[in-house]
């Protein structure tokens, strides 16, 4: 019973890095329409920046702040100066950023090096209770996972800009005419998604050392999160995490444990086919034309 | 006019004494190509390869160059980025051969990708240096005979069952004294690819025959949270966990280990004591390491201590793997000695013949390398015991491999 419970607990911990990925995709692919294969490497850039700032003595948390910004930053000038030309086209879009994928992981390693990264644990500690293992810092990944679940929720369901972001979404050429400016709408959410592939980045490697590659096998679980849940639909995101979270926690216990993976993506899969619409229900995801 | 024909006469004087001098140069340069990741999921030991290739063609040039048949040679290093893709490894060494009449090739870093090479160098009579364990799975007498494929391949790490014996042996040895009783439990934690199925079969063997009773858990690579396979093994309740393979998954599942206080003592394959300091890794458990081949950072032999001074002062980054650079490094020097024993660039079956009777001084190891008749190099192995509690205190064994195979292993 000890070791169920413990590992329900490392699949709310498993869950939570999941869910920050899951969300940034589902927003920037659902609601933004842009599929972009490189934000596994925004979330590397994030670890790297923390990396970075934490061994030239930041403090973590203010280093965190700043991958944000950082990250943020950096999705806004790729949007503007690259994905705003494949709106219309957004196969040409993923093309693009799986080839800016490899480019930003070759850019990392030319400015550092290709070794992996990792930092001293910025909370440490192990609390014990009635024999199960919780470790201090996934817990505090769970903590913020849930504020930016509940910020992200109610910003787009209950705020005025997300009001607007979802007609803009459901008919932008009507959203337009009523005045809301759908472009710089597109270009909010992606940033809005950057910017949280920056703090997942951070807490990544508070959690796990990282290497340049780190995006490219996170990506994957991220997508899966997305069109489990639903795309653009947060709430699925946090579903479609939580299963994968428990997925792996239960077959790494009592399956093959070189399967794990695999589980994962079968669930993926058989949820695609009942449901293709997602768990929860979302977009359609990018217009083709 | 007259002045007119005078400056066309120099000018051609002079461009066919400059051609003339390229000419020579090139002729003495010994060329020699290098195919290892620079980019891709390999390049932490890509990396290495290309880093002990420099620093050995820099420290021959330097002392001189290699004396062959009369002329001396520097040598020139051709080095080429496979991408971590056996197709950019076969046209990289396609074209190293062909186009640029290489000598001898130094690379890449896995079985697969070695082995294609060898396609192409065996047939063009090219010498290549290989570190990878797993090609003693197709080095027989058949292959490396003189019209055999691999004639001219040379595998430069001890085969997996003498590397695996001496490891297990050295592990079981340190960790001992340090446990209230004599573990006869252990779990061997291994990625599951092709590489980490081949090394985990071979150790799984040797910790049977030192008297373990083995759990063999494999993981999916590319893994980064291990805590529920982590939760799986400590419900095992074992004696030893062993982190077979590779030193960037060790090096991520041992701290999540330690939080979970998943086992009474560790053992990690392929993590430099110099990474584990460099990390400040600290555990209240007994922990061994092991190093391929040698342990940057902890080694007991002054050899190894200056090369790995000279290897990170050439720019070489500190990584998990650095030591593995020194499977490419000493046969080098072997090479240009079996060169400068035949005294022709031009006779590749002498040189193999040369590297085979050779006893060679190497950094590597404290008794002379040889080849066996199979092509495959026998060194000892280093394991470090880290004093519990620190990051950088060890304690050093170096552990023999063992005379034969362990029953139940089909050597190789």
């Amino acid at each position: 019973m000890q070791i169920l419970i413990q590992q329900l607990v490392n699949s709310l911990s498993v869950a939570s890095v999941t869910i920050l990925i899951g969300i940034g995709i589902t927003l920037i692919f659902g609601l933004a329409g842009i599929v972009n294969f490189a934000h596994g490497e925004f979330l590397m850039i994030g670890g790297m920046a923390t990396w970075f700032l934490v061994t030239s003595g930041w403090n973590f948390f203010a280093a965190l702040a700043a991958a944000m910004v950082l990250v943020g930053v950096l999705g806004f000038v790729v949007e503007r100066g690259l994905f705003r030309f494949t709106l219309d086209r957004p196969m040409n879009g993923f093309i693009m950023s799986i080839g800016l994928s490899v480019i930003l992981q070759h850019v990392v390693i030319r400015v550092f090096n290709e070794v992996q990264k990792t930092i001293p644990d910025p909370v440490g500690g192990v609390w014990v209770i009635g024999g199960v293992d919780v470790i201090a810092m996934r817990a505090v990944v769970v903590g913020l996972t849930a504020v930016v679940v509940a910020v992200t929720y109610f910003g787009i369901s209950r705020s005025r800009y997300g009001m607007a972001l979802r007609a803009s979404i459901a008919d932008p050429d009507t959203a337009a005419l009523m005045g809301i400016p759908v472009r710089r709408y597109v270009t909010g959410v992606f940033v809005y998604g950057s910017v949280l592939a920056g703090l997942g980045g951070a807490l990544m490697i508070a959690l796990f050392p990282i290497t340049p590659f780190t995006g490219s096998v996170v990506i994957i679980r991220g997508f899966a999160v997305s069109l489990i849940g639903g795309l653009g639909n947060v709430g699925g995101a946090v579903l479609g995490g939580l299963i994968l979270g428990l997925v792996d926690g239960l077959s790494a216990e009592y399956g093959f444990p070189e399967w794990t993976d695999a589980y994962s993506l079968v669930v993926m899969i058989v949820i695609l086919i009942v449901r293709p619409q997602g768990l929860l229900g979302g977009t359609l995801g990018p217009r083709a034309t | 006019m007259k002045n007119l024909k005078l400056g066309a006469a120099l000018t051609a004087s002079a461009f066919l004494a400059l051609s003339t001098r390229v000419v020579l140069a090139e002729d003495q340069e010994l060329k020699v190509g290098v195919v290892a990741a620079e980019s891709g999921s390999f390049v932490s030991a890509g990396n290495t390869i290309v880093a002990a290739a420099k620093l050995a063609a820099k420290q021959i040039n330097d002392a001189g160059g290699i004396k062959v048949g009369g002329t001396t040679y520097t040598v020139k290093l051709y080095i080429r980025d496979n991408r971590t893709d056996v197709n950019v490894t076969i046209a990289a060494a396609r074209e190293l051969v062909d186009d640029v009449g290489v000598k001898a090739i130094w690379g890449t870093e896995t079985h697969d990708f070695s082995v294609s090479m060898a396609k192409i160098t065996g047939p063009a009579k090219v010498l290549q240096f290989s570190g990878n364990s797993s090609l003693g799975a197709v080095l027989d007498d058949k292959a490396v005979a003189p019209a055999g494929w691999l004639h001219y391949t040379f595998q430069t790490e001890p085969q997996e069952w003498q590397r695996s014996g001496s490891t297990a042996k050295g592990v079981l040895t340190l960790l001992t004294p340090l446990l209230p009783q004599a573990p006869k439990h252990s779990v061997v934690f291994v990625g599951n690819d092709a590489t980490g199925q081949y090394l985990s079969s071979h150790y799984v063997k040797a910790l049977e025959a030192e008297g373990q009773q083995v759990d063999l858990v494999k993981y999916p690579p590319d893994t980064t949270d291990f805590s529920p396979l982590l939760t799986r093994i400590k419900g095992m309740n074992p004696d030893v966990v062993h982190f077979w393979y590779n030193g960037d998954s060790t090096l991520t599942a041992f701290p999540q280990a330690l939080k979970l206080a998943v086992a009474p003592a560790y053992f990690l394959f392929g993590v430099d004591p110099g990474i584990y300091a460099e990390r400040h890794l600290k555990s209240d458990k007994p922990v061994t390491l092991s190093c391929v081949p040698v342990c940057w950072g902890a080694s007991p032999y002054p050899a190894v201590q200056d090369y790995f001074r000279n290897y990170f002062e050439l720019g070489a980054a500190k990584g998990p793997q650095s030591s593995v650079s020194l499977l490419y490094y000493d046969y080098f020097f072997m090479y240009a000695k079996a060169l400068e024993e035949v005294g022709s660039l031009d006779n590749p079956d002498a040189v193999v013949d040369a590297m085979l009777k050779m006893k060679y001084q190497g950094v590597v190891s404290p008794v002379p390398l040889t080849f066996n008749p199979h092509h495959q190099v026998t060194f000892a192995t280093e394991v470090c015991l880290v004093q519990p509690g620190t990051s950088d205190q060890f304690k050093t064994a170096v552990e023999q491999p063992p005379a034969a195979p362990p029953a139940g292993d089909p050597g190789g």
